[in-house]
């Protein structure tokens, strides 16, 4: 049976029928219509998913919508003001650190907790944050000196 | 090549500002009002006889709208590789939509659409099939033997092809041989692993049009197989063009059992219908094809080859599909044609098995013989004692030689030795220790090895698509837009045929934009595969652009009264020259061009010029006449720690001819990538199925490991060398592909360097290792 839960996104409240099973995935991609969260396995296992709830990252794919409420959900969509990227979106156009594109919000996702955290993180802090994102295009290279570039600018 | 303003730049990627906010044009984000979701019913079992399938429940349960079984599906065998004409001599058709026999354990049996995709997976489980079980055979040598299962109807002893070349005499080849080395080298299955699902979505109109969207390398392969397989004509069928996709790596050259069921679907309700893969359906759905290669090479002492002998055996798996062409593939362009010998011979098998099906991967066979060939040329040097750069230098290919494949094609922009040489001095080589010399237990060591024959595209395989097209318009901003049914599947290859653009018609970086469209709109383009975009497409582009200039220059002249042949234009702006002082902008042309005849200025209505009017636009479509050969080379080293085996790669220098960089940025990304893969397929990749019912054990991303940012190495370096290819766009040759068909066998002769065990079958994990160190 569905139910009507409430969710803050990007800093508007949805009320929205679900199943008691729908993830939060589901629910931001396939009733909210935010699609710039992806899935990539729906197994906890690629990290395209990512989103923030609060401050923490999480995989999107692995969290019922239900445990969600009443707390402040952030999605790639969120990120930046006044139609400005933000810094981290930003390194990651200039870096080169984008291919396919596929991995690169929930990747964003994942580098802005690991700069909220650690604000000047050296390499191995970097590429330790980001393992648990898989990119099949980049090398991860190019992802991580953008990490570096966002954190110096 | 000088004076160039958008080649060679670090040009952003037009595409990255879009997906770092979100990507809205993924293939996995189309959605259709009114739109159906679609779910497959995928066999348990490896090899079965469905002998009855009641659907009655299914159809039943609320907001199911459609379920297709085999009965409803057209039985026209089809091959579902893109690159070549389906009804190809060269290829087997052995394929059908949905069959009442199973060959892999996945394969589908029925499809069902429903107002949402929870509701399809549900009515899965109401169809009831009853299956007769037949006897499955998984190894490739248990396939072969008398009286194994017979997979199809009349493939003897399942042998699928068995292809074969010789040169010389290999008898004699090998009498006049000082020396001889043999040995066999094993490749494991290995998935591409594109983060974006396969996924489609069909719109059939009332009249049998077909509209599909579709995460694909290929949309004028698609169009072809979907109406070969569906029985309509191809006009019928009308693939619109993503933006981009979320990765292909080659398993995006195949039709998937998807698509012609979304057709037939939505079909039968009138309603689009999207099929989305989950990650599990895309690991069963294709995969790298697992070889076995035995490999004899004779040497005089002089250290030249006078004999080379190979034989192959590759697991095509349930269905022939891509083998009989990768199998060829690997032969000339892997194993054989890369270093010279008077005497030489191959032999291979194609086996067809119940494992599930084989597909394209980056590197098409190269990298399976790649290992094969630079492992044992290690062993070769390391017994006899010379050195493996000067040792290569010998055997291989030299610039001016004619082409290995078509001695019509000349070596004549070839740069493997600078490779070797430049790879050499950055990664150290000559201060490379003795293998197995050092005594602590973590082991560093070095290796390297080369490709030194790779493509630019297929010109020259028989039946294989290879012309390209491009449209391009300019616009009264002086802006231009570029079509092309070309696919960038990652690469930034768009970003690339856009400067490409921008250089031919003198335009600043940034303003030629692509526009995607459809197969009903461009021109046919060959698909997105074999290392040939920047140079087959960019060559189409580069024409269309030259086009679209001419007639820019033409109708400037008429404007500037001047002579068309003298102006020039660049950066926007178009001169006489040699007279800086009488310009206009390319957008003022523009404007002009696209004005109306009569003009109602301060005096009043004027007529501009009746020859100066229309659309400036250029259009092309060609094929490249040859075919030129990149040459690589990759430098590694690595760290072994003998008591637990693990292997760290710490630094890759990468070389590589690739006749012209267009975009540093994106050229630099395509090899940091192509390790990553490379690094995968060396020391941990591997697809495990049950050996019992066939099930894929590494279906998801827990199971099955590649490597994270932690495995990379810390420092990767890209080494371009400009050979400046006359037959290329400003010079430009291939380079996607070969940065990952070198790293394997570069990381397992740094192995060998480190610690004195040589692994002859991928991937070298820490178990093999302590065999070999005889630790286990
Ligand atoms: S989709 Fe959530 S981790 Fe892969
Ligand atoms: S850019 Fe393609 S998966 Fe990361």
């Amino acid at each position: 049976m569905k139910q009507l839960i409430s969710l803050e996104v990007n800093g508007d409240r949805h009320e929205i029928a679900v199943e008691p099973d729908a993830t939060l995935l589901e629910v931001l991609r396939d009733h909210l219509g935010l699609l710039g969260t992806k899935q990539g396995c729906d197994s906890g296992g690629c990290g395209c998913c990512t989103v923030h709830i609060g401050d923490r990252a999480v995989y999107s794919c692995m969290k019922y919508a239900l445990s969600a409420q009443h707390q402040k959900i952030t999605t790639i969509e969120g990120l930046g003001a006044d139609g400005k990227l933000d810094a981290v979106q930003d390194a990651f156009v200039r870096e080169g650190a984008v291919q396919c594109g596929y991995c690169t919000c929930g990747m964003i996702m994942t580098a802005k907790q690991l700069l909220h955290d650690d604000p000047h993180p050296d390499e191995d802090a970097i590429r330790h944050g980001i393992a648990g994102n898989l990119c099949r295009c980049t090398g991860y290279h190019k992802i991580v000196e953008a990490i570096r570039t966002a954190a110096r600018d | 090549m000088t004076n160039m303003n958008v080649v060679g730049k670090r040009v952003l990627r037009q595409d990255a500002f879009e997906k770092v906010v979100g990507g809205k044009g993924f293939p996995v984000n189309v959605r259709l009002p009114g739109m159906l979701h679609g779910k497959l019913l995928r066999s348990p079992y490896p090899h079965a006889r469905i002998v009855r399938m009641d659907t009655a429940r299914a159809e039943q349960m609320p907001g199911v709208k459609a379920v297709i079984t085999p009965a409803d599906v057209p039985q026209i065998p089809y091959n579902p590789i893109f690159f070549m004409p389906v009804t190809s001599a060269g290829l087997v058709r052995d394929m059908l939509i949905l069959s009442d026999t199973v060959r892999f354990a996945g394969q589908p049996v029925a499809a069902i659409a429903a107002i949402s995709a929870a509701i399809a997976e549900q009515a899965l489980q109401m169809i009831e099939v009853d299956y007769e079980e037949l006897p499955a055979v998984f190894d490739p040598d248990e396939a072969t033997r008398d009286g194994a299962p017979e997979i199809h109807a009349g493939v003897k002893n399942n042998i699928s092809d068995t292809p074969s070349f010789a040169i010389g005499d290999i008898e004699a080849g090998f009498r006049e041989a000082d020396h001889i080395f043999e040995g066999t080298y094993e490749t494991p299955r290995v998935h591409t692993c594109y983060m974006e699902p396969r996924v489609c979505v069909a719109d059939t109109d009332t009249n049998g049009h077909i509209t599909i969207y579709s995460s694909i390398q290929h949309l004028f392969g698609l169009r072809e197989r979907m109406a070969y397989a569906l029985g309509l004509s191809v006009s019928q069928v009308k693939v619109v063009q993503p933006p981009y996709i979320g990765g292909g790596f080659g398993s995006k050259l195949d039709m998937v059992y998807a698509e012609p069921l979304a057709a037939l679907l939505s079909a039968r309700t009138r309603r689009p219908v999207r099929i989305k893969h989950t990650r599990y359906e895309d690991f069963i759905t294709n995969a790298r094809h697992p070889m076995k290669v035995y490999l004899k090479t004779g040497i005089r002492k002089d250290g030249t080859f006078c004999a080379r002998y190979a034989r192959t055996q590759c697991d095509t798996s349930a269905y022939a599909s891509q083998g009989p062409v990768v199998i060829m593939v690997h032969a000339h362009y892997g194993l054989m044609l890369g270093y010279r010998s008077p005497h030489l011979k191959w032999e291979g098998k194609v086996v067809l098995t119940n494992n599930i099906p084989g597909g394209a991967f980056r590197g098409y066979g190269a990298p399976q013989a790649c290992f094969a060939v630079e492992s044992q040329i290690d062993e070769i040097c390391e017994e006899l004692g010379f050195d493996p750069i000067e040792f290569r230098l010998k055997n291989t290919p030299r610039r001016g030689d004619p082409h290995p494949f078509n001695p019509e094609w000349k070596l004549d922009t070839y740069a493997l030795d600078e490779c070797l040489a430049r790879g050499a001095e950055r990664i150290g080589w000559s201060q490379r220790a003795r293998a197995g010399s050092s005594s602590s237990t973590k082991k560093r060591g070095i290796g390297m090895a080369a490709h030194p024959l790779w493509v630019s595209g297929c010109v020259g395989f028989p039946d294989i698509y290879e012309h390209s097209g491009a449209i391009i318009k300019l616009n009264v901003d002086g802006t231009a837009n570029l079509s092309s049914a070309t696919m960038d599947i990652g690469s930034g290859q768009n970003t690339v045929l856009c400067q490409i653009a921008a250089e031919e018609l003198g335009l600043a970086d940034g303003a030629v934009l692509m526009s995607p469209g459809s197969t009903d709109t461009l021109p046919f383009d060959a698909p997105t595969h074999a290392s040939r975009g920047t140079y087959s497409s960019g060559n189409a582009v580069k024409v269309a652009a030259a086009a679209a200039k001419k007639r820019l220059l033409e109708v400037a002249a008429v404007i500037m009264e001047a002579n068309a042949d003298d102006l020039e234009v660049c950066n926007g702006v178009i001169t006489v020259k040699g007279s800086p002082a009488r310009s206009m902008s390319v957008a003022d042309v523009v404007k002009r061009a696209e004005s109306p005849y009569m003009v109602i200025g301060e005096q009043g209505p004027a007529p501009t010029v009746l020859e100066e009017k229309g659309t400036i636009m250029g259009l092309s479509s060609l094929a490249p006449s040859t075919n030129p050969s990149p040459a690589v080379a990759e430098f590694v080293e690595v760290e072994v720690d003998t008591e637990t085996g693990q292997v760290k790669v710490l630094r890759a220098v990468y070389a590589h001819d690739l006749g012209r960089v267009i975009n540093p940025a994106a050229a630099e990304g395509q090899v940091e990538g192509g390790l990553q893969q490379g690094i995968g397929f060396a020391l941990m990749e591997n697809m495990l199925f049950d050996p019992e019912s066939g099930a894929c054990l590494t279906s998801d991303f827990l199971d099955y490991k590649m490597p994270t940012a932690v495995e990379m190495p810390r420092h990767i370096e890209s080494i371009f060398i400009e050979s400046n290819e006359p037959s290329g766009p400003f010079g430009a040759k291939s380079l996607a592909e070969a940065c990952l068909i070198v790293p394997a066998p570069a990381i397992a002769n740094a192995i060998y360097n480190a610690t004195g065990a040589r692994i002859r079958s991928l991937p070298i994990t820490p178990e093999k290792i302590l065999k070999a160190l005889g630790k286990l």
